[in-house]
């Protein structure tokens, strides 16, 4: 697929406002990012952006695809990041500028030592808020996973196991259109719901038992997260129900009270608020961004103190979990509007 | 209770000793899988001080219960934090003075902090431990491996004119989850026809015709540990063209001299002159693009190369895949691998 270079002339658009002559990528996630071509591995490529230019260091291999993919990229063969300090030179870029956060400490000495400047954050706050065709792909990503979730429930069995569950969820997904899947589905049968990171394993589903499942697919490069628990059989044990009402309600209160311009802190303390002393037992945060990647900012957890953007998409995910017994988690992906939270997973 | 391999504390005992060191850092997501199997996703979720008083980790809160109850003898705090100012803290409590990290793996923002501690940047140091293998972890890529050797056997009744690479690659992944595979080590290559020529070939929609060569390429991870093999051959009723049958035999020579000529105390470099001196005596040499083999363990890819860059000796229990190539493009190529160990007397295959 061809790529418009939306991405690239958006944070282009920021370095001019910031004054900043040139910025150096070398983690994975924003590559892909400011690509908009889905390299596959950590080194497959660097970036150079200047506020006019874009340069991305990368083997042979990639640069012939890259030349009809991303034409607005001039690739140089190499992936030295000594090359990356000699470009900068070349140009006679004074303030160039690198994220101390996602550049490894090695090449990161390297810029210190030519004289590059540390900037923390200014990619984050980029891909924060989607443009509307990342947010129209998440949106499809996000619908597919939902509507698995209805097929799902009709064909789940009784003593199927839970990697076959996994797999078969899977399955739906990608006949529903999926281009992949965005991570490892967790599917926790009864007392395997209580490890908020599950790995799917043999446990066998039993007539009358509580099913945990988070997962989400990926379409054309961007992520849904969603997760379901529900009880399989006509008998829910009084405790899942118990739990189960105070989870929902957690949740829904965070979707009803999410706004733009609110702290991730904020809205993680809404849902940990409404559990009381249950709280103790909520132990991840409220939800986090997503995009390019499963996990990136906004972080709607205790310690985080930027504001909830526009235009940004995450989840919502509140839980409860008793060790060795039970966990209850319902989440959904939202899109923030200037009116509030839209549920994308449905 | 879970134990951590006895064998592994004692090598990195040793190698915290050779280097007059109190404790190392461990960031990577796969040097904390080398000591306490699969618990964190993501780089940065958790950093590890193994010391000579113990190990001690600071990780996301919500770790914090599930890694104390598996692992009592490890000191777990939750922090959602920063965890690299959190450690340093902790090796000061300690009184651990003489620390190492690895400066190869870490963020610039967390190596900064270990820098202003005084620690002590050793490039590969925990990567040094990983390399060679212990018997269990040998146990376990012998099990790997099993799964592949398996999926190939199972996989031959479904190659039927009108088969698609997808379809074959969804067969084998199955197959391998359902041997207690938890997933492909990484994205199973089918190529059927010229998509054989591509050393990456991504598998696609092409249908299995008759005289078409075939090449699969897959692995899975049993256990954490990774697993990897590649077999080309002419799928039809009529001869393979002259040139395919040709670069498959060679390739197959290549593959069979290393087994039997690679010897300990060889360097990497050495070890992939014996198949690339092969190929080029065939006259394939410049259709040979890339290194004979890559070391293979908790990651697909691991240091170790069988490379012309690689003047390391590979050690005992190093582990290690020989697969030459040779790949004319627009027509097709031949691949043929399988993953190896060294031992004392030569290489041994992991089966």
């Amino acid at each position: 697929m061809k790529s418009s270079g939306e991405k690239l002339k958006k944070f282009q658009e920021i370095l001019k406002k910031r004054g900043i002559g040139a910025f150096v990528v070398m983690d994975l996630a924003s590559a892909v990012y400011l690509s908009d071509y889905r390299f596959k591995a950590q080194g497959d490529a660097y970036l150079l952006i200047t506020p006019s230019r874009a340069f991305c260091f990368t083997k042979e291999l990639y640069a012939i695809t890259l030349r009809r993919a991303a034409p607005f990229l001039e690739c140089i063969n190499s992936l030295n990041p000594s090359d990356i300090v000699a470009k900068v030179k070349e140009l006679k870029i004074k303030s160039a500028a690198f994220d101390p956060g996602l550049i490894e400490y090695l090449p990161g000495n390297m810029f210190k030592a030519a004289g590059f400047k540390e900037l923390s954050g200014l990619i984050s706050a980029a891909r924060e808020v989607k443009l509307p065709d990342e947010t129209a792909k998440i949106r499809k990503a996000c619908h597919i996973s939902a509507k698995a979730y209805e097929i799902f429930r009709k064909k789940l069995k009784t003593g199927m196991t839970e990697i076959a569950a996994a797999r078969m969820l899977e399955d739906i997904m990608y006949s529903l259109g999926a281009t992949g899947i965005a991570f490892e589905t967790i599917m926790a049968f009864g007392p395997d719901g209580a490890n908020p990171h599950h790995e799917s394993g043999e446990r066998k589903l039993k007539a009358e038992d509580a099913v945990l499942m988070d997962y989400g697919c990926s379409y054309h490069g961007y992520c849904s997260d969603i997760t379901r628990t529900f009880w399989h059989g006509k008998k829910p044990s009084a405790e899942f129900k118990r739990i189960f009402k105070i989870v929902k309600a957690a949740h829904d209160l965070g979707i009803k009270s999410a706004r733009a311009a609110m702290t991730g802190g904020a809205l993680d303390a809404v849902c940990r608020g409404y559990m009381g002393s249950l709280a103790k037992h909520f132990i991840h945060s409220t939800g986090h961004g997503l995009g390019v990647q499963i996990h990136e900012p906004p972080w709607i957890r205790a310690n985080s103190l930027s504001n909830l953007g526009c235009g940004s998409i995450f989840t919502i995910e509140p839980g409860i979990y008793f060790e060795g017994k039970l966990g209850i988690r319902w989440e959904n992906t939202v899109l923030l509007t200037k009116r509030g939270a839209e549920i994308l997973t449905k | 209770m879970q134990k951590i391999d006895n064998s592994k504390i004692a090598a990195l005992k040793n190698i915290l000793k050779k280097n007059e060191l109190d404790g190392c850092i461990i960031t990577d997501v796969n040097d904390l899988k080398y000591f306490i199997g699969s618990v964190f996703l993501h780089n940065g979720e958790a950093v590890m001080l193994a010391s000579s008083n113990g190990f001690f980790l600071t990780a996301r809160s919500l770790y914090e219960a599930p890694v104390s109850a598996a692992f009592p003898q490890i000191k777990t705090e939750g922090c959602d934090g920063d965890r690299p100012a959190k450690i340093v803290e902790t090796a000061r409590k300690m009184g651990l003075g003489n620390i190492a990290f690895d400066g190869g793996k870490e963020i610039y923002s967390a190596g900064k902090i270990y820098e202003k501690a005084g620690f002590k940047d050793i490039p590969g140091i925990i990567g040094s431990l990983r390399i060679a293998k212990t018997e269990d972890e040998l146990e376990i890529m012998r099990s790997s491996a099993g799964i592949l050797y398996g999926a190939f056997k199972y996989i031959r009744q479904f190659l039927k004119p009108g088969v698609s690479e997808s379809q074959i690659a969804r067969l084998l992944e199955d197959y391998m989850l359902k041997k207690g595979a938890s997933g492909p080590s990484f994205p199973t290559i089918v190529a059927f026809g010229e998509g054989t020529s591509s050393p990456h070939y991504k598998t696609g929609e092409v249908k299995l015709k008759k005289n078409m060569p075939v090449m699969l390429d897959f692995g899975c991870y049993y256990e954490g540990y990774c697993s990897d093999i590649t077999r080309t051959f002419w799928y039809g009723d009529k001869p393979a063209p002259k040139e395919f049958a040709e670069i498959l035999k060679t390739v197959c020579e290549a593959h069979a001299l290393v087994a039997a000529r690679a010897k300990y105390g060889m360097s990497g470099a050495e070890i992939d002159a014996i198949a690339r001196g092969h190929i080029e005596a065939a006259g394939f040499g410049k259709y040979f693009t890339h290194r004979t083999g890559h070391g293979i363990g908790l990651e697909p890819h691991e240091s170790g190369d069988i490379s012309q860059l690689n003047k390391e000796k590979i050690g005992l229990n190093y582990c290690f895949s020989v697969e030459p190539g040779i790949y004319l493009s627009g027509k097709f190529g031949a691949r043929w691998e399988d993953c190896f160990y060294m031992t004392k007397n030569g290489i041994k295959i992991i089966e």
